[in-house]
């Protein structure tokens, strides 16, 4: 029996996709078999993320409808075949779900996984409510920034209502994930603080991952940043997977210690 | 031997010649003279004392009695139970109409008693919880948060209000007073005016609603006095 992660941030473009492609590859790379959905029907992009684009034949909502079967839809990583991929639907919309259909499928492959995660689309319509319905855990995705946070908060706040698991008078433990953390904007001040942001939405802190332009590329070659040993924000993501599959691996406080390596070279050319 | 001593009641009755009128006249009173002595003097007859003993009361008859008042006789008068109809019509009335005031008086104290005894009941709601963005709180009542509201969540309150974390959201209170912590970002609008976040600084503040004016005080946490 698995565990089903929803990742969710309710704002657009904070790098929920990213996030969930690069915590499945991780999480793979921990030798865990990990399953990662697209949940953001009519709006695909995972398949992309992860460079699987070309190898979608069926997709989620073939799957719900009984066109074919989990095993047939699902694709094997071509870097880790601890990875499996179940692509969204970009014909569809999303008003096709429906809960007993999703629910069906969420357990079908907290069955044969150890980790599921499910990629919220932004907003908090009927598509979100979908995503988490059915977690048991969640992981909300930030940037440092104040339309984030709001939209974050609200998300958590429709999380505590709608969830099943809490609805059955359960808890649905809720991670944080701050992205895009641009140390010296932090430093000056121009960038929210993390316990600023940990203050207002008071959900445990699961990583920091660093602003990265390797990110960038790594999404359009479709090989998530985790691949690369040399990028920051690919060493926070493995952090933050070990942490999920219970390793314990000490916080890094990505804020400081890069306004320390700047201040090191601001002292060699003083 | 034993001895007690009490004074005694006494109803002194002189029955003339031609005076058959006691049963009369006692009658209608007798329940009030249950426990008195009665003194019977002049022409007392069989009938009476039958009466007497048939209701059991306790008489003597010619003995004088100490009469350390020297209370004089007065002429017995007898109440023949006739009255006024149109006396009793009045009178009637007149009570009729003290009784309708009285139900309405009656009426107006349980309505304030039930006015009272809902404000005394109304109990303090207490919340232990962030108020996330979009959540709305309606509290008919007093409230005391003993936690945040974010930035878009909403608390409104009919009676007083106390939050002990800060306000980022808005606030909407119509009691007598509020004590809150806000963030420049809060919304704070107490009985239906707009609170200027400037005047409410990053700080504890009471607000409060005194003569139809509002005034805001800081509460400062208090310095330490070192010694000099």
């Amino acid at each position: 029996m698995g565990t089903v992660i929803a990742v969710i941030s309710g704002k657009g473009g904070v790098g929920k996709t990213t996030t969930t492609a690069n915590l499945g590859l991780g999480i793979a790379m921990s030798g865990k078999k990990c399953a990662i959905v697209d949940f953001d029907i009519g709006q695909r992009n995972l398949d992309m993320i992860i460079g699987l684009e070309n190898r979608v034949v069926y997709d989620m909502v073939q799957v719900m409808d009984g066109d074919c079967t989990i095993p047939q839809a699902i694709i094997k990583s071509k870097v880790n075949e601890n990875l499996h991929f179940l692509a969204a639907s970009q014909t569809k919309d999303k008003s096709i779900l429906s809960s007993e259909k999703v629910e069906k499928l969420v357990k079908e492959l907290k069955d044969s996984y150890d980790f599921v995660i499910l990629d919220s689309p932004a907003g908090i319509e009927s598509g979100f409510e979908h995503t988490i319905e059915f977690a048991d855990e969640a992981i909300i995705v930030v940037n440092p920034e104040v339309s984030s946070i709001r939209d974050a908060d609200r998300a958590i706040g429709i999380l505590d209502a709608k969830s099943q698991k809490v609805k059955d008078g359960q808890d649905v433990k809720k991670y944080l994930i701050i992205n895009r953390i641009n140390p010296a904007m932090v430093q000056s001040g121009e960038m929210l603080k993390s316990d600023d942001i940990l203050g207002i939405l008071n959900i445990q802190l699961l990583g920091k991952i660093p602003e990265d332009k390797s990110i960038i590329d790594a999404s359009n070659q479709g090989r998530p940043v985790v691949l690369d040993n040399k990028s920051e924000a690919g060493k926070a993501y493995i952090r933050v997977s070990k942490r999920l599959c219970g390793e314990k691996v000490e916080f890094v406080d990505v804020e400081s210690e890069q306004a320390g390596v700047l201040k090191k070279l601001a002292g060699i050319f003083r | 031997m034993k001895q007690r001593q009490y004074s005694l009641k006494v109803l002194e009755i002189l029955i003339e010649e031609d005076d058959d009128k006691f049963i009369e006249f006692f009658e209608p009173k007798s329940i009030l003279f249950k426990n008195h002595l009665i003194s019977l003097h002049g022409n007392v007859n069989d009938d009476i004392i039958s009466y007497l003993e048939d209701n059991g009361f306790k008489y003597q008859i010619n003995q004088e009695l100490p009469n350390p008042k020297n209370i004089q006789m007065e002429d017995a008068i007898i109440d023949d139970g006739r009255v006024d109809r149109k006396e009793l019509e009045e009178l009637e009335d007149k009570l009729k109409t003290q009784a309708i005031d009285c139900r309405i008086k009656l009426q107006e104290l349980q309505q304030a008693v039930a006015e009272l005894e809902i404000k005394a009941n109304r109990d303090l709601v207490v919340m232990d919880e962030i108020i996330r963005s979009g959540r709305e709180v309606n509290v008919d009542g007093d409230l005391l948060l003993l936690n945040r509201v974010n930035s878009a969540g909403l608390v409104k309150t009919t009676g007083n209000l106390i939050i002990t974390q800060v306000v980022e959201g808005a606030i909407r209170c119509d009691g007598n007073f509020m004590m809150i912590t806000v963030s420049p970002k809060a919304n704070i609008v107490f009985n239906g005016v707009e609170v200027d976040n400037d005047l409410l600084q990053d700080k504890l503040n009471r607000i409060e609603l005194k003569d139809n004016k509002i005034y805001i005080t800081p509460v400062i946490k208090k310095e330490i006095n070192w010694v000099q």
